[in-house]
């Protein structure tokens, strides 16, 4: 279950939220400021944040802006008092899932919140995959970089051996150590794997 | 007057008969006594005929006498000059200079030919034996000739006798001349046809008749007056002959001396003949002269409005020039009041004008400020129930949730309340549409902003006694400047309340340009803010004044961030800044 979380300076309003969403069989919890957030969340893991823009001290459009510099998975789903285009077109901007006016229904939320689940679930598994494909390609050597270039250039053994100036014999050994490490067994899965790879 | 002159006559008489031994005794001294004589003409004639006259006086008196022939003009001066003791003249001349110099009439001359002193001379009028001239009227039309205008015997008496007649002498008879001396000259000039009537003393025709200066029976006398007791044919009255005055300074003995030995004079004598006189009389009656002056309008003891006039002329011109540099100096006086006047009037409407104006911006100013302030109101009030509504809403839904199927009555209870939240939010969200203005962006200069918005606040600073350091600089921005003008004023007021209780007070704006945008900072020496209360400076609602409605920093920050700027607070030492960053309208855009 992705943890949920609540950051609203307005402790009744808080308690409320909470109330309904625990209604809705949702766990949440909340936070009255948003260091007293940063503190205490381990924002690298997946989850959802309702958040409130207008706050003493830190306020909501700060913390997104600083949720999205560090580049957290968690879905960020604004809640205003009022809320202006502007304002929900900067929100957007950087990088919240959605923008809404207190008080919300909980109808409309809970499908919303559904929504940011998995949102961040599969941005972090997202991450979590690339993490994984730029481990596996940090394993490689020189020369089996070179000779998986030429393999996703769909390159035959003996071009490539030719233009690196080496035995074939030897790239057929390179070109089994690369499919090894990169943990594919053929140039197709090379090649879907590292197009979803952002360099 | 004439009790005065009785009375001198009187004192005179006294002294002759009583005083004279006493007086001769002191009679010792050598100065020659000065005797003037009136001459009109030929001083040589007329010293040769009194010097006999002299000679007895001298005689007499053992003493030189000297004797100084005088022209009138003369006369006037030796009398002022008191160069003569004694006056040898016509009757006119003792009253004449009576007034100025004090003489008196001491003795009367009978002259040759006389019966009474008091009829010794008047005038002759005289013509051609063929002129039927009949009346006095008619002699305007004559062509009149004389000898001198001061001649008593000649013309002052026919100017007198015209006077009684209604004739004004001088003025009324244009073809009058004086042709002076001799006299004779008058009476050929009549015979040449040169002129047809002569003004001359009494006795001139006679005498000339006599030694036979011109032929008989051509000349005539007319308008003839009788006197049967006078020897020559006159046309006028008849007035006492020479007369011998005493001036104001002569010695009182002197005179007595003199007037003894005068009137010893015998007719026989060499003095008496040589000087054409029978002998010297006591004083005659002189009225007649006195008469004679006043119809000449020379009277000298009545004022001589006329003389009394020029001699005031100089006192009157200085006077009226005084005047007229007095009213000068009034219409100058005046014209400048008017002037100042117009200057000040024009002043004080520019001064109302100004000040007009300057209420009309603040009227405006409060005007603005009050609908930002009932729209931050509406928005702080929507905000603050917008808040409990919420956690109305989400209790109540959260509620519902927790219901099972059957509590059906609870549920739709619960979703009226979510009904009636809904209505309130709505309600409320419509207020805050409703007091929501539109700004008017334009690119303008921040500059002229703060300039005009401390022209606004300018008696608030006076109030504190306090000048403002301000550094300004051209701050292009696209801006709504009635907005950014808000945001200054209640920043400053803010910084005046501030240092309302400061024993220092100091308030600094600075301001400059970046790269990309403008800012302006205020600085003030005041209170200054709990770090709790900076935390919370643009909350609404919060305020640490007891009449603050806690609005003014959130209008401040919303202002700010509809332009797409910043504003921020931090502490001063002491006091607080106020940092305001606008984006920089770039001249190209």
């Amino acid at each position: 279950m992705t943890p949920l979380y609540l950051v609203d300076d307005d402790q009744d309003v808080l308690d409320s939220l909470s109330w309904m969403l625990e209604g809705m069989g949702l766990n949440c919890k909340g936070f009255n400021a948003a260091d007293t957030f940063l503190k205490s969340v381990d924002i690298k893991q997946p989850a959802v944040l309702l958040l409130d823009i207008k706050m003493p001290g830190m306020d909501g459009v700060a913390l997104l802006s600083h949720l999205n510099q560090v580049q957290s998975v968690i879905s960020v789903i604004m809640l205003t008092g009022h809320g202006t285009i502007a304002m929900a077109v900067d929100c957007i901007q950087q990088g919240a899932l959605n923008f809404l006016e207190k008080p919300v229904d909980g109808e409309k939320l809970f499908q919303l919140l559904t929504q940011a689940q998995q949102h961040t679930e599969q941005k972090w598994h997202q991450q979590n995959l690339q993490s994984d494909i730029a481990n596996r390609l940090a394993t490689l050597s020189q020369r089996e970089t070179q000779v998986m270039e030429g393999i996703l250039a769909g390159k035959m053994n003996k071009v490539i051996a030719a233009e690196l100036d080496i035995a074939q014999r030897t790239i057929e050994l390179h070109r089994q150590k690369v499919m090894q490490k990169m943990q594919v067994s053929n140039a197709a899965e090379l090649a879907w794997l590292l197009a979803n790879h952002k360099f | 007057m004439y009790q005065f002159f009785t009375r001198l006559m009187f004192i005179l008489a006294l002294f002759i008969g009583f005083k004279l031994p006493a007086i001769a005794a002191d009679s010792h001294t050598s100065d020659p006594v000065r005797i003037g004589i009136m001459a009109f003409n030929e001083p040589d004639e007329v010293m040769a005929n009194w010097q006999p006259t002299a000679d007895w006086l001298s005689q007499q008196l053992h003493r030189p006498v000297q004797l100084t022939p005088l022209t009138p003009t003369q006369l006037d001066e030796a009398l002022a000059k008191q160069r003569i003791d004694f006056l040898i003249g016509n009757a006119l001349t003792t009253v004449a200079f009576k007034k100025n110099y004090g003489t008196s009439h001491l003795l009367t001359l009978v002259h040759n030919r006389v019966h009474s002193p008091e009829q010794s001379i008047g005038s002759a009028i005289v013509t051609r034996i063929d002129n039927n001239l009949s009346q006095w009227a008619q002699l305007k039309d004559e062509k009149l000739v004389s000898s001198d205008p001061q001649a008593f015997g000649g013309f002052q008496i026919f100017a007198a006798t015209m006077a009684t007649k209604g004739i004004n002498a001088y003025r009324d008879i244009p073809q009058l001349r004086f042709i002076g001396f001799p006299q004779q000259k008058l009476l050929q000039m009549l015979l040449s046809g040169e002129a047809d009537v002569a003004i001359l003393p009494s006795c001139v025709l006679e005498n000339a008749l006599e030694r036979g200066l011109i032929p008989a029976n051509k000349l005539k006398v007319v308008l003839k007056q009788p006197h049967p007791d006078f020897a020559c044919e006159v046309s006028t009255q008849l007035y006492p002959g020479y007369a011998l005055t005493k001036l104001g300074h002569t010695d009182h003995k002197l005179a007595t001396q003199v007037v003894t030995s005068l009137l010893q004079i015998p007719p026989e004598s060499q003095a008496a003949v040589q000087g054409r006189y029978q002998y010297w009389s006591a004083p005659v009656d002189d009225s007649p002269v006195f008469e004679l002056l006043k119809q000449l309008e020379q009277w000298p003891f009545v004022t001589n409005w006329q003389r009394l006039l020029h001699n005031a002329l100089p006192w009157g011109a200085s006077f009226i020039f005084a005047l007229l540099l007095g009213y000068i100096h009034h219409l100058r006086v005046k014209r400048l009041v008017v002037k100042r006047t117009q200057a000040l009037s024009a002043e004080i409407a520019h001064h109302q004008h100004t000040q007009k104006i300057l209420l009309e911006q603040q009227q405006q100013f409060y005007r603005a400020q009050r609908v930002l302030l009932t729209g931050e109101m509406a928005s702080g009030i929507a905000h603050e129930l917008k808040q409990p509504l919420a956690g109305i809403r989400y209790l109540t839904q959260g509620c519902l949730y927790r219901l099972d199927s059957t509590q059906t009555e609870l549920a739709t209870a619960l979703n009226k309340v979510i009904n009636q939240v809904d209505r309130a939010q709505t309600t409320i969200h419509r207020l805050r549409t409703f007091c929501q203005q539109t700004s008017d962006y334009q690119p303008c200069d921040l500059r002229a902003v703060i300039e005009e918005t401390l022209t606004l606040m300018q008696p608030e600073f006076q109030r504190l006694k306090l000048s403002p350091k301000v550094n300004l600089q051209t701050l292009p921005v696209f801006a709504d400047a009635s907005l950014i003008q808000q945001v200054l004023v209640n920043l400053l007021r803010n910084a005046l309340d501030a240092m309302e209780n400061s024993p220092h007070k100091s308030l600094i704006i600075d301001t400059g340009t970046t790269s990309e945008s403008v800012y302006i900072h205020i600085t003030d020496s005041g209170c200054g803010l709990s770090d709790n209360a900076l935390e919370r400076l643009f909350f609404p609602f919060e305020t640490s004044k007891p009449q603050g409605l806690g609005l003014g920093m959130v209008i401040c920050k919303r202002i700010i961030e509809e332009h797409k700027g910043k504003i921020e607070a931090q502490h001063a030492a002491p006091g607080l800044t106020v940092k305001v960053t606008l984006p920089l309208n770039q001249p190209s855009v």
